[in-house]
């Protein structure tokens, strides 16, 4: 088993602490080392960009195990979190491809570039979706920001949908995390009607407490 | 944000999306550090081959740096200098504090402690 990236002095009051949804994406990592090491990117050098990065052992494992040779951006709405990747990822693998940024989705990345998404998104069905805090009282908001995804958990994986065609490279990819809550078949369904030119998979699955984890592989094919 | 970030960002506003002023970003006021890093120039040579050279020249001339060749380097395997002045150029150089604005709508983006803020404010927010 490949190890877990160690997160040093991390603060669990404003980043999300990673739990069994972080856990699955590392695990199929691990379980598609092969597959990742034999793939053909459209670029020698692949890039990767991870959304809500969190405390970054997602962009540090991948770093670290699975593609050593790709060029990272471990992307967040919230600066304690993209702060925190960095330091992850230097404790634990190489910094001389990683980065990271402060940003809402794909909305500042060039289109068409990306080779690798990975979104571990705020999937927990709630309310609404929070604001971002403006002030440091409304910090402890952070960590919900990270879990509340609206009536059906789907409103920011939904956006992020809308986007992927544009934003991933023909061959590209991206793996993204559900429960059983989103519909995600149904979910995948309609977007391979919507996209035709993407397979859209699910890759794993898992019981976890009392939720149903899966993660489904969105490949761009044309 | 090192260099190389700059070759893959732009501006987030969603009517920049299909100008060609939008990219690369126009750096200026920015302070810069070098962060030292391994060399690896087998990363360097592969990676290469993805970057908009232009972006390179444009961003590398805001931050005061005119020394690159006009043309994207080819063959450079044994050029050991220039591998190395790429290597600190795009891997070592940290914007750790600076604005980037966008050539179409002049929208500012701020660079704070090392991390470029890409978010909008909500009238300009997609």
């Amino acid at each position: 088993m490949l190890p877990t990236p160690t997160i040093p002095s991390p603060d669990y009051e404003r980043i999300y602490e990673p739990a069994e949804d972080s856990f699955l994406i590392l695990d199929l990592f691990e379980s598609q080392l092969s597959y990742f090491q034999s793939k053909r990117f459209s670029k020698k050098t692949p890039l990767v960009l991870e959304i809500g990065t969190g405390s970054g052992i997602i962009t540090t494992f991948i770093n670290k195990h699975i593609l050593p040779n790709a060029i990272y951006v471990a992307s967040d709405l919230n600066p304690y979190a993209c702060k925190t990747a960095l330091r992850t990822n230097k404790a634990n693998a190489s910094s001389i491809n990683v980065d990271s940024i402060r940003c809402d989705l794909t909305t500042a990345l060039l289109p068409n570039s990306v080779d690798l998404l990975v979104f571990n998104p705020p999937y927990v069905p709630a309310e609404f979706v929070p604001q971002v805090p403006e002030t440091s009282e409304d910090e402890h908001t952070w960590v919900d920001i990270a879990l509340n995804g609206g009536p059906e958990g789907m409103d920011v994986t939904n956006q992020l949908l809308q986007s992927l065609s544009d934003t991933l490279s023909v061959d590209g990819e991206a793996y993204i995390l559900f429960c059983a809550r989103n519909n995600p078949d149904t979910v995948a369904q309609n977007f391979m009607s919507n996209y035709p030119n993407f397979k859209v998979e699910r890759v794993i699955h898992r019981k976890a407490g009392w939720e149903v984890l899966s993660i489904y592989r969105f490949l761009k094919l044309s | 944000m090192k260099f190389l970030t700059s070759n893959f960002v732009m501006c987030a506003v969603k009517s920049c999306a299909g100008s060609d002023k939008s990219f690369p970003l126009h750096f200026s006021e920015c302070k810069l550090e070098l962060e030292e890093q391994d060399f690896n120039p087998d990363f360097i040579i592969s990676m290469l081959e993805r970057l908009n050279w232009d972006a390179v020249l444009s961003v590398a001339k805001d931050l005061g740096n005119t020394s690159l060749p006009v043309q994207k380097p080819e063959n450079i395997e044994g050029n050991e200098v220039l591998l190395k002045d790429l290597h600190s150029l795009l891997l070592e150089t940290q914007i750790v504090e600076g604005k980037m604005t966008c050539g179409n709508c002049q929208h500012i983006y701020y660079i704070k402690d090392s991390i470029a803020n890409f978010l909008l404010p909500p009238h300009l927010a997609n």
